[in-house]
């Protein structure tokens, strides 16, 4: 029913879209070429490139970016800022379009992602004040990975000969504490532990003392995994950074994690600025799209990616590999 | 005066205004953009996505929209259509036997697999049934004093093997333990599809636990490998079903319809917390809402329950026509009287965001106010009808008279009528003043 009223009114209706469309065009359209300018660039060899011949090209990216995991806001913002780059911009006719656009999105995707070489880490560890052991700080939401990566880069701290204590902040989930010690027994690193249910930042504290005591160079804080969403528990980490104030906060995330990640690397970083993140899981065949949201959204550097569970699962991280990953192309080290 | 002749006028003028003639195809195309992109930022397949958009698009295009639903409205129930046929209409149970039954829980690392198994304990030691636990995570370190500590919390038995690597072994020596009118449970160790000796194992376990169900733990995080990743679980061992967890959080869950798309098996349960209560059975019309985005879906699906069947169709051609008289503001209100208020009708159609320029009265035509057009207008001179602006204070006069009404009345009536008229004559000259709030209020840039 209402047919008829239905149509008439789309009618006007999709005039109207029609106008409005225009007008959003019309930003793109100052740097829009004209015929005339078309036409002498294609006498000297060159097209000029406008926003009908990029809008497939990036379409098809778009889609590849979001089977990425990248998250879609992200992808609009990167592809909308690149494609203003582009309109109005020649090429040689006789490039291929869609490998020049990619050529164009991978370099702005390796800008947005940061890293930071693991010897920048090493290096501020060795010129710390001596007089105070270097603390680093493990966040993020349940079940990423925190626990063991802190075994891993403990692990990785020990190869280059340096000492450190592990704090059991994670008073709260069921075998947590355990799971740290047998870690550290494996590692044979001292872990720092309470009762369950102990205040945290009070394990965390102690970890401290003992490194000053000890004279270790490192304190790696467990905390438990907690949601972005849940106010109390990231009070509760606001604490935890307060009273240990560490030099470093690392962010540690699950490479699987699709659109929530804007929302995890945002909120945690709010809470506690996060200084590095490092991304897990990286083995199970994702492409870890999430890297470029994180990087987008709190613009810190990727330190590792895991890659596994034993402790020699951690690899340091890399641009371009990563940017070829996330366009789907062959998944190589670079 | 005859209506095909007005349509007829008002078709070729509309002819002159747009050029080609079409359906409601751009509102449809909008809506479905807006859905797909609720979708995709819920992290549902992409794939699935852009299928489910066509097979949407099709129906809101071809589908006859229901009565008192906007075309918005009922794009969003085809959605939940479709979405429900993934999910099923109605939670599925987990039936379980008295006389023993064994599930074995199965997942990605770190999913939430063994605060699950508590979870689940908790939920059938509530009912009455005496759950076993058995860890058969061999790999993760603290995951045997993890599941102990659980069962101590819940007070059921558990067994395990600290010593032992194998963990099928632990499984076929746990159950050697336990009678076998039990419920028993088991944990295993978290592993993805690329593992593939841990893959083998989970094979294994099953193979030697003649398992009654195999439940998928999924992350309502996890975002595009859901649907592989279950596919891989699932031609391995054969899921039963799958449990939601982290849904406390922010993330939507759509790596779970994914998942269920490309499986097949329901979604039984939904984790909310990290603590052993906080889980529930699933609800299919939740979820979709929270995919969607929408906490307004369980109204909506009341709404299309609610409407009547049929509504006689009422031809609203005059809405637009090039003239617009006393007889035509009479005729709607008189499908007004049928159908319901205007605004009902506006918001049905695109641009209903009109509505807004007309007072709240205009809608509000009691059935005793109507009556009293009707007498009034019956007291006119076909001129008059047809040209209301001859009507002055002396035709006034003579209308009330004749009509046993009140000047108020009378005054009543032109002044709706002007209303009417002067809304009609700028939706007929294409200008839509409030087009940008109306396309707001359809809810085509954003809806909550
Ligand atoms: N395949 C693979 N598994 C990993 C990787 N990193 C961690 N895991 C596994 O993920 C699971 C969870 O790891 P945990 O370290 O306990 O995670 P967490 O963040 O400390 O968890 P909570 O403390 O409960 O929040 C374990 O089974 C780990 O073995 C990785 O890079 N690859
Ligand atoms: N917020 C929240 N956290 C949950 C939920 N379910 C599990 N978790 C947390 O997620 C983390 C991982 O849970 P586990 O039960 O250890 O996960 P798992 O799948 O057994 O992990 P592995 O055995 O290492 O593969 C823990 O911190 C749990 O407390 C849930 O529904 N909501
Ligand atoms: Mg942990
Ligand atoms: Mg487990």
């Amino acid at each position: 029913m209402f047919n008829s009223l239905k149509e008439k009114l789309a009618q006007f209706t999709k005039k109207i879209a029609e106008v409005a469309d225009k007008k959003s065009e019309a930003e793109v359209a100052a740097v829009k070429p004209t015929l005339v300018e078309k036409t002498k660039a294609l006498f000297k060899g060159e097209i000029i490139l406008d926003e009908k011949d990029l809008t497939p090209v990036f379409d098809d990216l778009e889609t590849s970016l979001l089977e990425s995991d990248v998250a879609l806001p992200v992808i609009e913002e990167i592809v909308k800022s690149i494609k203003m780059q582009l309109v109005g911009k020649k090429i040689k006719r006789n490039e291929n379009l869609p490998t020049y656009v990619q050529g164009v999105l991978k370099n702005a995707i390796q800008q947005v992602l940061i890293s930071a070489k693991p010897e920048e880490i090493l290096n501020r560890i060795k010129k710390r004040d001596p007089a105070r052991p270097f603390v680093i700080m493990f966040v993020g939401i349940n079940g990423t990975g925190k626990t063991v990566t802190i075994a891993k880069f403990a692990k990785f701290l020990q190869d280059h000969g340096i000492k450190s204590v592990m704090a059991a902040s994670d008073t709260f989930r069921a075998g947590a504490i355990e799971q740290l010690e047998k870690h550290g027994k494996n590692l044979g690193i001292r872990v720092i532990k309470h009762e369950p249910g102990a205040d945290p930042a009070a394990v965390a504290f102690d970890a401290i003392e003992h490194a000053k005591a000890r004279k270790l160079d490192v304190v790696l804080i467990d905390t438990a995994g907690r949601m972005q969403t849940d106010v109390n528990l990231m009070e509760e980490m606001k604490k935890i950074h307060r009273v240990t104030k560490p030099d470093l906060v690392i962010f540690v995330g699950d490479s699987l994690t699709g659109h929530d990640m804007i929302m995890q690397s945002k909120e945690f970083n709010d809470a506690t600025e996060i200084d590095g993140v490092i991304l897990t899981k990286m083995d199970s065949d994702a492409r870890g799209g999430s890297a470029l949201s994180i990087s987008y959204v709190i613009k810190k550097p990727i330190l590792f990616l895991g890659i596994g569970q034993k402790y020699e699962d951690l690899i340091a991280f890399n641009q371009k590999w990563m940017a070829n990953r996330l366009l789907g192309e062959a998944n190589v080290a670079g | 005066m005859s209506l095909d002749k007005l349509g007829s006028s008002l078709r070729s003028a509309l002819r002159k205004i747009i050029g080609a003639p079409l359906v409601d195809e751009v509102l449809v195309k909008e809506v479905v953009k807006d859905i797909q992109r609720a979708l995709i930022t819920s992290d549902v397949n992409v794939k699935l996505v852009m299928d489910l958009s066509k097979k949407i698009e099709k129906r809101a295009l071809e589908e006859k929209l229901p009565a008192g639903l906007s075309k918005r409205e009922h794009v969003i129930k085809i959605v939940y259509d479709e979405l429900v046929k993934f999910v099923g209409e109605k939670p599925s149970e987990l039936r379980i036997s008295k006389d023993g039954f064994k599930i074995m829980m199965i997942g990605i690392e770190g999913s939430g697999k063994t605060t699950s198994i508590a979870k689940l304990a908790r939920f059938f030691q509530r009912k009455g049934y005496k759950p076993v636990l058995i860890c058969a995570d061999v790999h993760r370190l603290g995951a045997y004093e993890q599941l102990q500590q659980l069962a101590a919390q819940l007070n059921v038995p558990f067994h395990g093997n600290l010593n032992s690597t194998d963990a099928v072994k632990i499984v076929e020596e746990s159950l050697s333990k336990i009678e076998k009118k039990n419920l028993v449970i088991i944990d295993t160790a978290g592993r993805h599809k690329s593992e593939t000796e841990l893959m083998d194992e989970m094979k294994k376990l099953a193979e030697v636990a003649q398992l009654n169900e195999k439940l998928l733990t999924i992350d309502a995080t996890i975002g595009q490998q859901a649907g592989v990743q279950a596919k891989a679980f699932h031609e391995a061992i054969g899921i039963t079903g799958v449990v939601l967890t982290k849904l406390d959080g922010a993330a939507k869950g759509g790596g779970a319809l994914s998942a269920v798309a490309t499986t097949g098996v329901p979604i039984k349960f939904i984790g909310v917390g990290e603590k052993i209560d906080e889980f529930e059975l699933f609800d299919p019309q939740s979820f979709i809402s929270r995919l969607l985005g929408m906490g307004d879906l369980k109204a909506l699906l009341e709404k299309a329950e609610e409407l009547p069947k049929e509504i006689k169709e009422v031809d609203v051609t005059k809405f637009l026509a090039g003239k617009f008289t006393l007889q035509d503001l009479y005729s709607q209100f008189e499908a007004m009287q049928k159908m319901g208020p205007l605004k009902k009708i506006l918001q049905m159609v695109p641009g209903f965001g009109l509505s807004a320029e007309l007072p709240e009265d205009f809608y509000k035509l009691s059935e005793e106010k109507l009556k009293k057009f009707r007498v009034i207008l019956d007291s006119m001179t076909d001129k008059e009808l047809e040209s209301p602006e001859i009507i002055n204070r002396s035709r006034m006069q003579r209308i009330a008279r004749g009509s046993g009404t009140k000047m108020e009345d009378i005054k009543e009536l032109l002044k709706q009528y002007q209303i009417a008229k002067r809304l009609f004559k700028s939706l007929r000259k294409g200008r839509f003043p409030a087009l940008d709030k109306a396309l707001r209020q359809m809810g085509l840039k954003k809806f909550k």
